[in-house]
């Protein structure tokens, strides 16, 4: 296969990618100086995945909520042993992740890599689950979830998601529940394997300490096409209004904390990378600390250093969300609201514009420090048809009547959701 | 690799600059150290948190952080943390190196000398902190006392070092207590800000690509406007071993139970057998190879996390872990009896091979980030001698197993802290 540069005349980085005939994409990003290597092999395949049309007759598939990430665990046993004790003979650091919308599988080295990365090829390629080796992980996972449990950054997450969304997976926990993956077995797992773990459907990003050329040598070596079609996932339609406005959970937490959810359209297709770019600066300017909303929070002792907001979005989701400890999360959400009134009406000015974009600028070229960050950033930008120098350039490039126009379409303050986690009562 | 290279400022302060290109961004710090007591441990940690906000030329938090957005972003941290019984103030920014401004800027001069300000001419009304802006502050940190409650995991861990330590410096909050926090006046703040300028040991570390000798000048001038005294001496208690078993439970609306352990290791500091006891420990419970990890995780399926770290700054282990309410007991004797195992030397030269590749792996990773590799250095600032990420690598594989056995034998159980969850 060959392999095509992709270079930032901007930034002088540059990286390679190309097609593998098994339909595996690749990612090759060398850094000079470094002295890891970091490798991540991913499907696009997540937590909201569980619905699907199957491809025999074009019926819709439910599987248990939480198998992406169970499926996971599992992989890491093959037949010939488990992934990590082989990982113990090159002194790799590997570890996997599944979030909604993707499982990854990922290790870092400095010796040894062409071994590590058959390794990584070559185990999650050979799926082995039997009835004990899927019983014995119940007892894990189940700890696992119910780590997040009792963690109140969690809760107050989900509590949203599940206040803002009627019917969309993402509103699922990713591991699942107790209950749902008892559900889960040899012929589930070995289902959403062969549908999802399909080349076609995945990505391999190695940075840092490399040559390409060895990667491909081992790619070709290592990987075995598989046949079929990858199915389509089922998402239902999720309407724009939000659930309730309001939910409330006690919990053994010193404080409040709050997460405030703003929902959007997103039945016409994800944000291109110009689009997620002007949100950014939109947040900035609003809630950033130089904005006036952080300082009026501050003056009126709402709000600490743990504030902060994202834009939370993927396919059939949207929504702007603010989070944060605070003595009062609902005077809290009111002047959120006040703010966003007043930028609807004034628009952004040329001045917080520049300001902003600037900061955005510095921040978002702060991911190529490290191979890490690189790698998972190209992955995600992949699975939703983005390219990482577009991205930077899309924030050098981002112009005012663009953010203004979108800023119109944002920040709808009656279709939104607080959630809060307060404490109980002594 | 990673050349580092040290000038003496004046007594007790050390400029460092660690040259690297290949970052798209620089970081300049300020580590202050300290000896950690009751009276003086809440006043210096505010400190950080205040001089971040503000400074004579910058005296409004939002033109401030509107000249830091103007600078590419760049972003000033503060930050208090433990090393043994000293106490660490951090106050750092990171920033776009000049190389890749929009327009040929300069922006890493222009932060060097905002982090000095800050550091040298915090915002003053009639030479006292603003009494607003440290009420601001003092209603910041006691929330984020407050919030380690929020974390469990990290609620248990510190409630084991506390019982453990409760006769020790150790045992102080590096932010003191809410009390205190609520009791200082920007009096007790001026005489701490005072005392670190005079007295405290200070590593200024310059890293990235960064022309150094612009740098070096700001606080060359800055310091040579301050007359210094004895510097602080900070040490560490060190208990060897645990004289007896202290078991704690407390209880709670959880679904999970958290059993935190804390162990009394005997070696600390520099001692010849900490790297012994690094392996040791690893192979006891950090890495996926570790045997926490493939017998009570994996084997049996007792908990997701269970894992050993170790605080050679303090010569003590700690286990963390969350298991099942029924299973706390048997998870307790299992990680005992893993312990055990390392200590009669029941472990493979495999064994030890996969732990050295995976430490040496960590170490030969640091110098892929800024961050690590001024941690990594920082960590030292005590020691007698500075070592290279290369060299820890071959002093960890010079480790034998009998240094490794001879290590775990040193190993005492101090205290069991148990957060038993209610729910489940």
């Amino acid at each position: 296969m060959t392999l095509k540069e992709i270079k930032s005349e901007r930034i002088g980085d540059k990286y390679y990618t190309g097609n593998h005939d098994s339909g595996l994409r690749i990612f090759i990003y060398p850094k000079d100086g470094h002295h890891s290597t970091y490798a991540i092999l991913g499907t696009k395949f997540g937590s909201i995945n569980t619905s699907f049309f199957s491809t025999n007759n074009g019926e819709v598939v439910k599987l248990p909520d939480g198998i992406a990430h169970y499926l996971e665990h599992k992989l890491f046993e093959s037949e010939d042993g488990d992934a990590f004790s082989k990982y113990a003979k090159t002194g790799a650091s590997a570890n996997a992740y599944t979030s909604f919308d993707m499982t990854c599988y990922l290790f870092s080295c400095t010796e040894n890599f062409e071994e590590s990365l058959k390794i990584l090829l070559e185990f999650v390629q050979s799926p082995y689950f039997t009835p004990e080796t899927v019983k014995k992980e119940q007892g894990i996972i189940s700890q696992e979830i119910k780590m997040y449990d009792d963690d109140p950054s969690w809760r107050v997450m989900f509590n949203l998601y599940r206040a803002m969304f009627h019917k969309h997976p993402v509103k699922v926990e990713i591991a699942g529940t107790v209950q749902s993956i008892s559900e889960i077995n040899p012929e589930n797992l070995y289902e959403c394997y062969s549908n999802f773990y399909n080349l076609n459907n995945m990505a391999l990003c190695v940075a840092g300490k490399v040559d390409p050329q060895e990667v491909l040598k081992i790619v070709d070596k290592i990987i075995k096409p598989i046949n079929g079609t990858v199915p389509e996932s089922y998402f239902p339609d999720d309407p724009y209004d939000i659930v309730r406005p309001r939910v409330e959970e006690k919990f053994p937490v010193s404080m409040p904390i709050f997460q405030l959810g703003f929902k959007e359209d997103a039945s016409k297709g994800r944000p291109d990378i110009e689009e997620s770019t002007q949100t950014d600066v939109i947040l900035q300017v609003l809630a950033s600390k130089a904005s006036p909303l952080y300082r009026e929070l501050l003056d009126q002792d709402l709000i600490n250093e743990s504030f902060g907001y994202e834009y939370f979005e993927g396919k059939g989701y949207a929504a702007v969300i603010f989070s944060g400890e605070s003595k009062d999360p609902d005077k809290t959400a009111s002047i959120i609201k006040e703010a966003i009134k007043k930028i609807h009406k004034d628009g952004i000015s040329k001045e917080d514009f520049e300001n902003a974009k600037k900061a955005l600028y510095g921040r978002t070229l702060s991911i190529l420090n490290s191979a890490e960050n690189i790698s998972n950033a190209i992955l995600t930008l992949e699975f939703s048809n983005r390219e990482l120098f577009a991205a930077i350039e899309s924030v050098a490039s981002v112009n005012l009547e663009d953010v203004n126009e979108r800023l119109k379409s944002q920040l709808d303050i009656e279709n939104c959701a607080l959630s809060i986690i307060s404490p109980e009562s002594k | 690799m990673n050349d580092f290279i040290q000038h003496k400022l004046c007594d007790g302060i050390n400029f460092n600059v660690i040259k690297e290109s290949r970052f798209k961004t620089g970081r300049i710090s300020a580590t202050m150290f300290l000896p950690l007591n009751e009276e003086t441990v809440s006043a210096n940690a505010i400190l950080p948190f205040l001089l971040s906000k503000s400074c004579q030329e910058f005296p409004d938090f939002t033109s401030l952080n509107k000249h830091l957005n103007d600078l590419y972003g760049a972003s000033i941290y503060a930050e208090v943390s433990k090393l043994g019984e000293t106490q660490v103030l951090g106050l750092s920014a990171s920033f776009l190196d000049d190389r890749y401004s929009l327009n040929k800027e300069s922006i890493s001069a222009k932060v060097t000398e905002l982090l000095c300000k800050m550091i040298f001419e915090p915002l003053f009304d009639n030479g006292k902190f603003i009494q607003e802006n440290v009420e601001q502050e003092k209603r910041q940190l006691i929330e984020l006392i407050e919030s380690e409650y929020n974390d469990k995991r990290i609620f248990a861990k510190n409630r084991c070092e506390q019982l453990m330590c409760q006769d020790e410096k150790f045992g102080i909050n590096r932010f003191g207590t809410k009390s205190q926090v609520e009791a200082l006046t920007p009096d007790d703040i001026y005489k701490a800000w005072d005392q670190i300028l005079k007295r405290a040991k200070i590593e200024l570390t310059l890293l990235g690509n960064s022309n150094e000798n612009l740098a070096l000048d700001v606080f060359k001038r800055a310091f040579g406007k301050i007359k210094r005294e004895n510097v602080f001496s900070c040490n560490t208690e060190i208990i060897k071993e645990a004289k007896h078993i202290k078991e704690n439970r407390e209880e709670m609306d959880l679904a999970q139970s958290k059993l935190v352990m804390g162990f009394r290791t005997g070696a600390a500091l520099q001692d010849h057998l900490v790297m012994p006891m690094r392996v040791a420990v690893a192979l006891f419970g950090s890495t996926p190879h570790s045997k926490l990890f493939l017998n009570v995780r994996e084997k049996f399926s007792l908990c997701y996390y269970c894992a050993a770290r170790y605080d050679r700054n303090k010569g003590i282990m700690l286990v963390q872990s969350g298991v099942e309410k029924e299973n706390i007991q048997k998870a307790k004797l299992e990680i005992l009896n893993q312990l055990g195992d390392v200590q009669k030397g029941k472990f493979t030269d495999n064994d030890v091979d996969a732990i050295k590749k995976s430490l040496s792996n960590n170490y030969r990773t640091v110098g892929d980030y800024l961050s690590s590799l001024e941690n990594f250095y920082i960590s030292q600032t005590f020691d007698s001698e500075r070592v290279t990420p290369l060299e820890f690598v071959k002093r960890i594989n010079a480790v034998t197993k009998d240094q490794i056995v001879k290590a775990a034998n040193l190993i005492t159980l101090d205290t069991v802290y148990i957060l038993v969850g209610e729910k489940g």
